[in-house]
């Protein structure tokens, strides 16, 4: 049904332009999110990375419109949702996009889930109140959710709670609770941030099966790069607010722009490096996000900074390559080498 | 359980002089509610002077459990924690509030590790006070500068004026007042972000150069542990399943748990999309520690179990044809 | 690689500032400042009671008696033709200081109490939580009035008694601090240390631990002034004829029919005040909260 739409409207699922959101803080008014643009085809995943306070959530949460109303101060821009806005819906209209339109995985599948809730209420609800099922039919069609996901006995494993689920089967939980009114665009914050690598690498497989074989749109929020190297179409690097360098997966690698890219890149320890080989780290620390200074944000710790970087905001760019994108007035021209980097 | 000294002597220790730090049949011991859980079980391990040993493993089998065990807090519930040939274990009260100095640790969470009340420098002098050292003020002003933080601006400021990489060259200072012989780290790095955690690795080797430190660092990220560590030791469900030279063990790992461990590591190359499927991955559930599978505690989920596994628990042997000696892993059917 | 470091080396008086401000600078709003104004002249009032111009609040003045407010006297005068005014602010000092003295009791014992449970945990941990919530189970009324039968109405006893009624509530809150800095790995390196448990309990645990309850013993306080107004109208409070506000609301009432304002002026006079506590104490509380979960 919602699958045929999909396939055409393979123009774009999710438009975001000059999106611009401040928040109010004790220290003044945070530019959390700075004059992003990006866009998402039904059925791609773009991988958004950045450290924390790169505004990363406070953008993935924007989207769903899930920032408290207070924290806001300021918001501009536009989202464009299957080629209908959705900054400027009412709260009732944006209740019912959440679910069959967008969904969302966050961090913690611990506080996502509600402790005195069985597993079968909680996926069986939006079915009852999105779908309007019955409650045999939900339960049923919450079985299936589970056992799509990977949960084993899911029969009888339906009827725990939360708490007697490891955090793996949670994070699975929290997934088949999304997918259960066919979301179009499926939101991961960090998905797998507070599991265990072996567990993660399970998650990642599964989120990246179910985007594939459902056609979604998925956007995959993460700050370890080498989560979405393997698994995005796209690539969005993001520093202090701003997308510095969007590209497709297999060109960001080969050929970075940015020098916040390349320094990100340069500084994750390689399991095939030598033991006790010196890490390019990255002097300083992230800017504060409130009054930032004129200029480029990473000037402060960019190798290449000149003077200009110190004054004007490079704009966002078209690089050599076709869809790649970045901002910057120097960028890091040389490819970088691939050999079996891991 | 508590008599070691009938235990033969586990192979994997080594008979050099230069042993710092050696742990024999070390088992910890926890109470959830009646039930008993063994955290550590039967860990023996050494680490020599100037030696990094990375301790790896998933969330709950033990990894941080060691690290606690060897500081005494809290003690082993059997088996021996060797100081410089001194038994850690054995000792009560102020002998072991003094031994204890030589041995520092440092924790994930920088910011949970500092009292959010009290000054930086009181921080970092808290050791030097409670053993009255002589000139404090010096020592303060030396370890701030040797982890990077400017004594002049930061001595009278209060934890949460710093970033988290801050707090956590705050721990590291205060770690090295005492001049410690052993450096403790518990996922130093893990609450860091990517960019921070490169510049607390780099430190931590500095000041093992520095400070001549022997090092434990515990740790799930395989690549970080790769990049620090001497020698790796791998534990799954409070057992040791592999120790040995940490290039040994990342080329050639002996134990299906460490292979599955370094085939579970994200991929940076975009290009390999595809070609993950090489080795196969962890199925199924960690098993309770409460109730570990009998023999083998990986046998259900080890591609390779055979019907020994369920059996007869391994001990821990050679591996033959490992690149480095003192290579050992604890399987019936080593790779 | 060092860190950056800050651009600017600030003075000590520039870091004070900022901390005070962030304190008590942002977010408190005007309601916070004016019961803070409203307590500091009630603390005023009370240590200054006996050199203030105001009449003698024992002098029965007959040809005043239940005259209204802003006649003869400011305002008004009670069931005696005693001066309201003057007693209020004399009142204040036992509220005052039953208040501060319940609440140091209160506070001393049962904080330290919370804290050693919550440290070392254990049998004695189940024990005192045994006893308090016995002592929590027991009608309150009954057992206050049994402590002031056994020592007497006197201002210190009332506030003993008091205070003992309160040792329960701040043995909780302490000991459920304590648990949570107990957790941190500050308490855990100061052990690595060679620290004591003693300067453990002095310099890692109380500092964190004495916000929170301070924060507790406004409002508690707020609680206090009210129980000795439930005691005053049973006439178990300080005896006559000393002030208190209790006391001159169960006087009042005598005279409510003809003269309502001999007991609303106290009425009011403690009601804001404890409002004040309570708003006051609640905000400290808040920030001091959202200061633990920010860092």
């Amino acid at each position: 049904m919602r699958q045929s739409e999909h396939k055409e409207s393979n123009a774009s699922l999710l438009q975001v332009s000059n999106l611009s959101i401040r928040l109010n803080s004790a220290a003044g008014l945070v530019h959390a999110v700075e004059d992003v643009s990006f866009t998402l085809k039904a059925g791609q995943t773009l991988g958004i990375v950045g450290e924390s306070g790169s505004g990363k959530s406070v953008m993935a949460r924007s989207l769903m419109n899930l920032l408290p109303r207070r924290a806001v101060a300021q918001r501009k821009g536009s989202v464009l949702l299957s080629g209908r806005e959705i900054s400027t819906l009412s709260e009732r209209e944006l209740q019912r996009l959440r679910g069959p339109d967008i969904a969302m995985i966050f961090q913690d599948p611990m506080t996502a889930l509600n402790p005195v809730l069985t597993i079968c209420v909680q996926v069986s609800e939006p079915l009852q109140q999105h779908l309007g099922m019955s409650k045999q039919a939900a339960r049923a069609r919450a079985i299936e959710l589970l056992d799509a996901v990977g949960i084993p006995d899911a029969v009888n494993r339906i009827d725990q709670y939360p708490h007697q689920l490891s955090g793996g089967m949670r994070q699975r939980v929290v997934i088949a609770i999304a997918l259960t009114c066919n979301p179009s665009l499926l939101i991961a914050d960090e998905p797998t941030t507070a599991l265990d690598v072996t567990v993660q690498r399970q998650i990642l497989d599964l989120l990246t099966g179910l985007q594939k074989e459902r056609h979604m749109g998925m956007l995959l929020i993460t700050h370890d790069l080498g989560v979405v190297a393997s698994r995005a179409d796209f690539i969005a690097v993001m520093y202090a607010g701003r997308l510095v360098e969007v590209a497709p997966a297999n060109t960001i690698f080969k050929s970075m722009q940015h020098p916040y890219t390349e320094a990100l890149f340069n500084s994750i320890p390689r399991i095939n490096d030598a033991s006790h080989t010196r890490l390019q780290a990255i002097p300083g620390r992230p800017p504060q996000l409130h009054n930032p200074a004129p200029g480029c944000a990473f000037a402060p710790r960019c190798p290449y900074a000149q003077q200009r970087c110190h004054r004007e905001t490079p704009p966002v760019v078209q690089a050599e390559q076709a869809e790649h994108l970045h901002a910057c007035f120097y960028p890091v021209s040389a490819p970088v080498a691939l050999g079996g980097v891991r | 359980m508590t008599n070691t000294s009938e235990q033969a002597t586990p192979l994997q220790l080594r008979n050099r002089d230069d042993i710092v730090l050696r742990l024999e049949h070390l088992v910890v011991n926890f109470k959830v509610g009646k039930q008993t859980v063994q955290a550590v079980s039967d860990v023996s391990l050494d680490v020599a002077l100037g030696e990094t040993l990375g301790l790896v493993g998933e969330s709950g089998c033990g990894k941080s459990t060691v690290g606690r065990a060897i500081m005494q807090l809290p003690p082993p519930s059997a088996g021996r924690v060797l100081f410089k040939g001194q038994d850690l274990s054995n000792m009560s009260g102020e002998a072991l509030r003094q031994t204890r100095t030589g041995l520092q640790m440092i924790f994930q969470d920088p910011i949970s590790s500092l009292n959010p009340r009290r000054k930086v420098r009181d921080i970092v002098a808290e050791g030097l006070q409670i053993w009255r050292r002589p000139n404090q003020d010096a020592r303060v002003r030396e370890v701030m500068e040797a982890v990077g933080l400017d004594p002049d601006t930061v001595a009278d400021r209060r934890p949460h004026q710093f970033s988290g990489g801050q707090c956590q060259r705050i721990c590291i200072a205060r770690s090295l007042a005492l001049d410690p012989d052993v450096l403790i780290c518990d996922e130093p790095v893990s609450a860091l972000d990517v960019s921070v955690q490169a510049q607390i690795l780099n430190l931590l080797e500095d000041m093992k150069q520095r400070y001549q430190l022997t090092m434990v660092f515990v740790a799930h990220n395989l690549a970080v542990v790769k990049n620090v560590s001497d020698r790796v030791a791998v534990m799954y469900l409070g057992k040791l399943c592999e120790i040995g030279n940490a290039e040994a063990i990342y080329a050639r790992p002996a134990h299906p748990y460490t292979r599955a461990l370094l085939a579970s590591i994200p991929d940076m190359d975009p290009d390999a999309r595809g070609q993950q499927g090489k080795i196969p991955l962890l199925q199924g559930e960690l098993p309770s520690p409460a109730n570990p599978p009998s023999g083998c505690r990986f046998r259900t989920r080890c591609p390779n179990a055979q019907a020994r596994c369920a059996e007869v628990e391994p001990v821990m042997q050679a591996v033959a044809d490992s690149m480095t000696p003192d290579h050992f892993v604890a399987c019936h059917y080593p790779l | 690689m060092p860190a950056k470091k800050h651009p600017k080396i600030e003075s000590r008086a520039q870091n004070f500032a900022r901390a005070l401000q962030q304190v008590f600078g942002r977010g408190f709003g005007p309601g916070f400042w004016l019961a803070v104004v409203w307590l500091l002249i009630v603390a005023f009032c009370a240590l200054f009671a006996d050199w203030l111009p105001v009449r003698d609040p024992l002098d029965p003045v007959i040809a005043n008696r239940l005259n209204g407010p802003f006649t003869s006297n400011l305002l008004g005068a009670d069931g005696l033709g005693r001066d309201i005014f003057a007693r209020l602010i004399h009142g204040a000092r036992v509220s005052v200081v039953i208040g501060l003295t319940a609440v140091s009791i209160g506070m001393l014992i049962g904080g330290a109490l919370g804290i050693i449970a919550g440290y070392f945990r254990g049998h004695f941990e189940r024990a005192l939580m045994a006893v308090l919530d016995v002592i929590l189970a027991f009608p309150w009324l009954v057992l206050l009035l049994a402590l002031v039968a056994f020592i007497g109405q006197s201002l210190f006893a009332i506030s003993v008694a008091i205070g003992f009624l309160w040792i329960p509530a701040y043995a909780r809150v302490a000991r459920a601090n304590t648990l949570s800095v107990v957790q941190r790995e500050y308490v855990l390196a100061a052990k690595a240390m060679g620290a004591s448990t003693s300067r453990i309990l002095i310099k890692e645990v109380l500092p964190n631990v004495i916000l929170p309850v301070l924060a507790y013993g406004l409002v508690a306080m707020g609680l206090v002034i009210i129980v000795e107004s439930a005691l005053a109208f049973l006439g178990l409070s300080v005896e006559a004829p000393q002030p208190t506000w209790g006391g001159m609301i169960s006087e009042g009432k005598r005279h409510l029919a003809t003269a309502v304002h001999v007991a609303v002026i106290p009425s009011v006079t403690m009601f804001l005040t404890v409002l004040s506590l309570n708003f006051v104490g609640d905000r400290l509380r808040s920030r001091f909260d959202v200061k633990e979960s920010n860092l």
